[in-house]
């Protein structure tokens, strides 16, 4: 079973809780997400604007803490609306990468440049981004 | 005693019910036998939804918690039978059948008025804790879509909410489901 607990402050936020429970149902029967999970050291933040509720997730090499709001400095930070966070995990992996050539896909770069959705620490953190993505994605 | 669900007794007067009851044509009450009846057709008819829903399994309950001051004095579970885009029926269901589907989303009145006045995203309804869902969240983001069509589906019906009833319709309504419930266990 994955290794994910909720920190106190996560107890308040749904999202949080929701979003855990999502990533232990992604991780569970799945080696190569499991592998993906085990490498990956990345704090995320992720903010649903409409909802104005945000969540931190620590990766921490095989252990997901989540904390409800902004915790510490994190290395990626993802501000968008509800409804895309969620479409951000409906990104398909193919060979092993987020695939963005399919209409999931380009509705994410879309929204990307028009500024509809926020990465910071896209650049500087790519491949924590790229694992983040494959371990989130429910494909 | 109440009708046994699912079995054709039960299906055939919950038809008549539903029949009775549409005669007059929409609008139609949010809750009610004759409005679940209607957004069934609504899902039945829709191409949009067929298209999204073409790998969904699994059926999807609708949960209205109650509130006795506008005539619903209990918990309303408005089940979809739904697979890989047909939808099979929608209905009303007792509690225990409600409670057992694959899917549950439960909510306050005031929340669900507010999805089906398009005033509160479905989505965001649940990173805020308005609404809970009890099932595979996996599942319902690969296929966010049908789900999202569903939502929108429910808004088209411009039902008829039970807090804008005048207290003798209120009185009405409360009179109305009390008698379903005592005969369909609902």
């Amino acid at each position: 079973m994955a290794n994910i607990s909720l920190a106190p402050s996560a107890e308040e936020v749904p999202m949080a809780s929701m979003l855990a429970e999502m990533l232990r149902a992604n991780l569970e029967g799945k080696p190569e997400k499991a592998k993906v999970f085990e490498k990956l050291k990345a704090k995320v933040y992720l903010f649903a604007q409409d909802a104005e509720t945000g969540m931190t997730m620590e990766f921490d090499r095989g252990k997901l803490t989540v904390h409800g709001g902004q915790e510490g400095k994190p290395d990626i930070s993802i501000s968008t609306d509800s409804a895309t966070l969620l479409e951000l995990a409906n990104i398909k992996i193919k060979m092993g990468m987020p695939w963005y050539f399919d209409q999931t896909g380009r509705e994410v770069i879309r929204k990307l440049i028009k500024g509809e959705l926020k990465i910071k620490g896209m650049f500087t953190h790519l491949g924590a981004l790229t694992k983040v993505t494959k371990v989130m994605s429910v494909n | 005693m109440a009708l046994e669900y699912g079995s054709d007794e039960w299906i055939q007067a919950y038809n008549d019910l539903v029949k009775e009851r549409s005669a007059g044509g929409p609008p139609y009450i949010m809750g009610t036998p004759e409005w679940v009846a209607q957004y069934e057709k609504m899902i039945q008819e829709d191409a949009e939804y067929k298209e999204a829903a073409k790998t969904w399994e699994g059926s999807v309950v609708i949960h209205i918690l109650p509130k006795p001051e506008i005539g619903l004095d209990k918990d309303i579970y408005m089940y979809m039978d739904l697979w890989h885009g047909d939808c099979n029926y929608v209905r009303i269901v007792p509690p225990e059948v409600g409670e057992a589907g694959d899917y549950v989303i439960t909510g306050e009145y005031e929340r669900w008025k507010a999805v089906m006045a398009k005033e509160l995203d479905t989505v965001k309804g649940m990173m805020q804790g308005k609404l809970k869902l009890k099932g595979d969240l996996p599942s319902i983001v690969r296929s966010v879509k049908a789900a999202a069509r569903l939502v929108d589906l429910s808004a088209s019906t411009n039902p008829i909410f039970p807090d804008d009833l005048s207290p003798d319709k209120i009185e009405e309504l409360r009179k109305f489901l009390h008698e379903a419930s005592e005969k369909f266990g609902i």
